[in-house]
């Protein structure tokens, strides 16, 4: 999954993307509130972290401007300020969760995934489409209640698509989903990982729409 | 304890009474002396007259035969004066209480005046005058008791009333002191009964004139209390506020190495671990210095030599600098000194000089320049960074301003401990764009010290 991570502090910035690295979130990491609001507006990201506290631009100033232009994707808050009010403020404001400084790193990347799922309409912990059941938290998956073996951006590539269920999705979207900044993408390598899926999970799961990209249907075609 | 302390309540009561008594005792006095003596006069011209009268009567008919004549008591005062006629040595006249022989020195020589002789147990004024001839003596004489009985009538009719008000008086005093210390006791009960936060001020009415200095040095004192516990209070939530990133920087950096399996990625995480150790143990000095900078009025000033201080900082930074690649000058001809507190001005201007060097991008000039300028004292540190626009160094100094987008990471505090340290020393703290350099200029002008201070 990819997100934006915004933070100024660069020891806590550092720490937390290498952290949801580990634990497999693509990361991006904007120091100050106008590049933070930029991203958030040009690019995709599966949810954000987001410092109120942001040098040029306050966290709640780029919060609100992001829900002004109609973007709905799910913020956490991350912030030294505990008090009640800023708490409401936050919340209020348009952020989906309110986590104060310090954080576990294992919550943060859990929140993070409950945002994802239930921004995507899915409240249960894991994901379902046809047979195949995805565990996003155990990164494990499922068909017809034997586990497959996927590599890390096939794994990734499945989750996009099981959240997006039943919705076509463009090449440019998967790789924006896929990859944060500086990482190389070869030219075919989404076809590639959508190849190896097929092979391993059956043809009819990802559909080819011509000329607009590829869709995985919630319930198997009647044929 | 109270019980031992003096009161005010009976001090002005003793005073009061003590006084007016004092006065009536005096009034007396006088008034017994100037009566005694208008008396005296009185009552003598009297005897005087009298004798005059005997001794005119005499002259014109004097009896040969008639001597030893007793005159009748006519009045029953008349037993309190008494008189003598003498002819050529023979008692000629005398009153029914006078005795035969002579009152004054019977025998003796005759002497003219007053006198007072003691006869038959009494005290006696008695006058003594002679005829023309000084063949006829007259005596007249009154006992003093009656003199002392007038006198003390006189006295007795002016004072009662006074004995009388003396009670009423010192009722009236009482009153009126009670009146006079009930605003003292209402404040006194009014402090006695505040919470102990409570800490607005004493109101001004119902208080005397006598009273406001206390009750201004109270509300001082209370404003002065109540700072200082709003400064600690601030002091714990900017604190903990402030602790919250770097601990959570540190928590982050520790899981990413528990978590990382790659050994070189582990590492730079541990490092990065402890830097944010040592990140929150700056912080935390920093806001202890600002503390004790804040709850310390005044500082103890004497000579510090400025070029000096700047100098050694300059020195210290120098690797700093050196590691960011920074050209690092220092720019000053002579001594100048400048009342103050060595330790805190060092804090001042290691915290200006680092804030250039920190916050400045690698390979620019940084340039710290103490020099004299209309007779002022002036601190100057310039750097080539990208400077600070006006909204930007207006926020300068507010707590926990940090200089947007930059890599270094810092508190905030740094300002704000060279804006108090500043304000102690009465120092003008100036932030303006360098004309030389183009970053940011900060200008610290103080007055020069005097050799005599």
């Amino acid at each position: 999954m990819r997100i934006l991570l915004a933070e100024d502090d660069p020891l806590l910035g550092d720490g937390l993307r290498a952290g949801l690295r580990q634990l497999d979130f693509q990361v991006d990491w904007v120091r100050d509130g106008e590049a933070a609001e930029r991203e958030l507006l040009t690019q995709t990201y599966a949810a954000a972290v987001l410092d109120l506290g942001l040098p040029r631009k306050g966290g709640m100033e780029v919060l609100a401007a992001i829900r002004r232009a109609g973007n709905t994707m799910p913020v956490l808050v991350l912030t030294a300020r505990d008090a009640v009010p800023d708490r409401i403020r936050g919340l209020d404001g348009g952020a989906d969760d309110y986590v104060v400084k310090p954080v576990d790193l294992h919550e943060l990347a859990a929140r993070l995934r409950a945002l994802i799922r239930r921004s995507h309409g899915q409240p249960e912990e894991c994901l379902t489409a046809q047979d195949l059941v995805l565990d996003p938290a155990a990164r494990s998956v499922r068909k017809a209640g034997e586990p497959v073996a996927l590599s890390s951006r096939e794994f990734d590539l499945l989750q996009v698509f099981m959240l997006n269920a039943d919705r076509v999705l463009s090449r440019e979207q998967l790789e924006q989903h896929l990859y944060s900044w500086g990482q190389e993408v070869e030219s075919n390598a989404v076809e590639v990982h959508i190849h190896n899926l097929r092979k391993k999970l059956g043809t009819l799961l990802i559909q080819t729409v011509r000329g607009v990209g590829y869709m995985l249907l919630r319930a198997a075609p009647k044929s | 304890m109270s019980k031992n302390l003096p009161s005010l309540q009976r001090q002005l009561l003793v005073l009061v009474l003590g006084l007016v008594i004092s006065v009536w005792l005096a009034t007396a006095a006088l008034t017994w002396v100037d009566v005694r003596q208008e008396l005296d006069e009185l009552l003598d011209s009297h005897l005087a007259q009298a004798a005059a009268l005997l001794l005119v009567q005499r002259a014109h008919d004097i009896d040969e035969d008639d001597h030893g004549v007793d005159a009748p008591i006519l009045h029953r005062y008349v037993p309190k004066v008494m008189f003598q006629v003498f002819h050529e040595g023979r008692l000629m006249l005398r009153s029914a209480n006078a005795p035969e022989k002579a009152m004054i020195n019977p025998g003796l020589q005759f002497k003219k005046g007053f006198t007072t002789v003691q006869i038959g147990g009494e005290a006696w004024r008695v006058f003594a005058t002679f005829g023309h001839e000084a063949d006829i003596q007259v005596y007249v004489a009154e006992q003093t008791s009656a003199r002392s009985s007038i006198l003390w009538a006189i006295l007795r009719s002016t004072m009662w009333p006074m004995l009388i008000a003396l009670p009423l008086l010192a009722l009236a005093a009482w009153w009126a002191v009670q009146r006079g210390v009930a605003p003292i006791r209402r404040l006194g009960r009014a402090v006695a009964d505040r919470q102990t936060e409570a800490l607005h001020p004493v109101a001004i009415e119902g208080i005397t004139s006598e009273m406001l200095p206390l009750v201004e040095a109270l509300n001082s004192l209370f404003s002065r209390i109540g700072n200082l516990l709003e400064s600690e209070r601030r002091f714990t939530a900017d604190a903990a506020h402030e602790l919250r990133t770097p601990i959570a920087a540190i928590r982050a950096q520790a899981q990413v190495a528990l978590g990382e399996a790659d050994d070189d990625l582990r590492r730079q995480a541990l490092r990065n671990t402890l830097e944010g150790c040592d990140r929150a143990t700056r912080l935390v000095e920093q806001l202890m210095t600002l503390s004790r900078l804040e709850a310390h009025a005044e500082p103890a000033l004497a000579a510090v030599d400025l070029t000096a201080l700047a100098r050694q900082t300059v020195g210290e930074l120098a690797l700093k600098a050196l590691g960011k690649e920074q050209s690092l000058e220092f720019d000053a001809a002579d001594a100048v000194a400048i009342p103050g507190n060595e330790t805190l001005l060092a804090v001042l201007v290691r915290n200006l000089v680092d804030n250039a060097v920190r916050y400045s991008p690698p390979s620019v000039r940084v340039r710290v320049r103490v020099e004299q300028q209309a007779g002022r004292a002036v601190l100057t540190i310039e750097d080539g960074g990208p400077g600070l626009d006006e909204a930007e160094r207006i926020k300068l100094g507010e707590r926990f301003f940090r200089m947007p987008g930059s890599a270094e990471s810092g508190s905030g505090l740094g300002w704000s401990i060279v804006r108090r340290i500043a304000a102690v020393h009465h120092l003008e703290l100036q932030a303006e764009r360098s004309t030389e350099l183009g970053g940011l200029a900060v200008r610290v002008s103080g007055r020069i010290h005097c050799g005599n201070e």
